[in-house]
């Protein structure tokens, strides 16, 4: 296995009273590919926050690339790309496909230096990994939802992360669009040997992408390969509703959308 | 109109408006996109109050404009930043208090002060050498940080969260941006008034906003037209007698409107693919 990029030992979050993750104990190795799921309230946005230092453990402790979260420094934060939940963007927001991704370089560059050519050139290549350099002059607020998100993915890529948190990237998103976001990441995952967090509610989207899955409520319920995480009695557990595995191996989580 | 510009006050006004019109249109585009609007006028109303107190204990009236000015910007921020309550029920309330400290130092004053209410109303045509010192020190002040941290502050008026993720020190930002602001009303202060300045930092940058897609291209177009407004709202100020401050404000109100029906952006909406 290689060497954990995070670590989580004993780790709780919250707010004093309010515990949203407790006890958690999870190491995650460079270059996996981790699927994050559980209902909502779960924690699982909880975990993302912590991993990107916004949040300090209440208890136990927190490593991520070999830094105590409360130590990451902003050097730190510039190498987890991050894809925060689909925000409603104002479509007259003026900023351009090509802004938008520059400022993936910011944190990198630091206080008071200005973008170079070499800035603007990983910004480019980053929107041309993920098909988007030929909309670079663009509004951003012109694009489809789907295309925004591959904007957003291209602005993480900029940053030259080793780790990349996807926050539910296919909300909001139609189908196909879920798909080719999905099939992006995937492809980026393997090309650019990333740690990738991705949390979702689609299981069905992930479970054959993966390497792993973790399964929270509010405390960690399970973790490993999908087909040991996903069993009906474990989920059933967590979603407190019967499931249904058919021969395709699909799983069906009975009143899904009232979670 | 050149033999306007022989005079030494119509110099002095005409540089104070084009620095008042370009540091406030500029800072305006933060607090536009940024969504700080109603900040600015709650800030504007406590450096008035401030104002009025130093007029009361014979201090210098823009030192004290700049306490209560930052130290609403910074409560204002603080309440947002620990989401005790919505920021415009928070600005909202310091907003009238200190409205009404304001009028309760006027109370306490014994006499009428017209220098007062040239704070209130704006007086650009009687700006003297050393507050055009001030303003200018102060401007360069604003525009020289806002220069050096531009990208910064583009991006927290884009996401704050994703900046401070990305690793941008976004809440020290933040905070900046709002000291920016106080500094920017207390410039304007004199200029076109503690009522009307936050018009100056709201109508070019909303102006510009209606034109283009580009975050430079925006603040380019908002200096240009808070230069403009300004300067041509000074002019018209002389030549027909009307109070300055109303001037700038009603002109750039128009351009707005202006910008609104030829927006670009509304009459060729670009539809998603």
């Amino acid at each position: 296995m290689n060497h954990p990029i995070i670590r989580f030992d004993h780790a709780t979050f919250g707010f004093p009273g309010t515990i949203a993750l407790e006890d958690i104990t999870l190491s995650i190795p460079e270059s996996e590919f981790v699927g994050v799921i559980g209902p909502n309230g779960s924690g699982k946005t909880t975990l993302c926050r912590a991993v990107l230092g916004l949040m300090a453990p209440l208890r136990g402790t927190l490593r991520v690339l070999d830094c105590a979260c409360e130590e990451l420094r902003c050097h730190h934060r510039a190498l987890i790309g991050y894809l925060p939940q689909k925000g409603m963007l104002d479509r007259n927001f003026p900023v351009t496909v090509l802004e938008a991704v520059m400022m993936g370089r910011y944190g990198a560059l630091g206080l008071f230096r200005r973008p170079s050519g070499k800035d603007r050139d990983i910004a480019r290549q980053a929107l041309t990994q993920v098909g988007m350099d030929h909309h670079r002059d663009s509004a951003l607020g012109a694009l489809s939802g789907g295309q925004q998100q591959r904007v957003f993915i291209a602005r993480a890529l900029a940053q030259q992360p080793r780790i990349l948190l996807l926050d539910e990237p296919t909300t909001g998103l139609d189908l196909t669009a879920q798909h080719s976001v999905v099939e992006l990441i995937q492809q980026l995952h393997q090309q650019l040997k990333l740690t990738i967090l991705m949390i979702t509610h689609d299981i069905n989207m992930i479970r054959s992408r993966v390497d792993r899955l973790v399964l929270l409520k509010t405390k960690l319920f399970a973790a490993g390969p999908p087909q040991e995480v996903l069993q009906p009695d474990i989920l059933s557990q967590v979603y407190g509703k019967e499931l249904v595995i058919t021969d395709k191996d699909f799983v069906i989580v009975e009143d899904y959308h009232h979670h | 109109m050149l033999e306007l510009l022989a005079y030494d006050f119509m110099q002095r006004s005409l540089l104070a408006a084009a620095l008042v019109g370009s540091v406030c249109s500029v800072i305006g585009v933060f607090v536009v996109l940024r969504g700080l609007a109603f900040a600015g006028a709650g800030t504007a109303h406590a450096a008035f109050a401030g104002v009025t107190l130093a007029y009361l204990l014979g201090l210098p009236p823009l030192s004290l404009a700049i306490v209560f000015g930052l130290a609403t910007v910074w409560i204002t921020g603080w309440v947002e930043e620990k989401g005790r309550m919505k920021l415009d029920v928070s600005i909202g309330i310091l907003y009238t208090a200190t409205m009404a400290l304001a009028i309760l130092f006027l109370g306490l004053m014994k006499t009428y002060n017209p220098e007062v209410y040239g704070y209130l109303f704006g007086s650009v045509l009687s700006v003297t050498k050393e507050e055009l010192i001030t303003i200018g020190g102060l401007s360069v002040g604003v525009l020289g940080t806002i220069l050096l941290l531009s990208k910064e502050l583009y991006f927290i008026a884009f996401d704050q969260e994703m900046a401070a993720a990305s690793g941008v020190p976004a809440r020290q930002i933040f905070y900046l941006l709002l000291t920016l602001v106080a500094l920017t009303v207390v410039i304007a202060l004199k200029t076109v008034g503690a009522i009307l300045v936050f018009a100056m930092i709201l109508i070019p940058a909303s102006t510009a906003y209606q034109l283009t897609h580009s975050l430079a291209q925006m603040t380019l177009y908002s200096m240009l037209i808070g230069v403009f407004c300004a300067v041509t709202g000074v002019l018209l100020s002389y030549m027909f007698d009307l109070p300055s401050g109303p001037s700038i404000v009603l002109l750039a109100t128009a351009l707005f409107f202006l910008a609104v029906c030829c927006s670009p952006k509304r009459l060729h909406r670009v539809h998603p693919e």
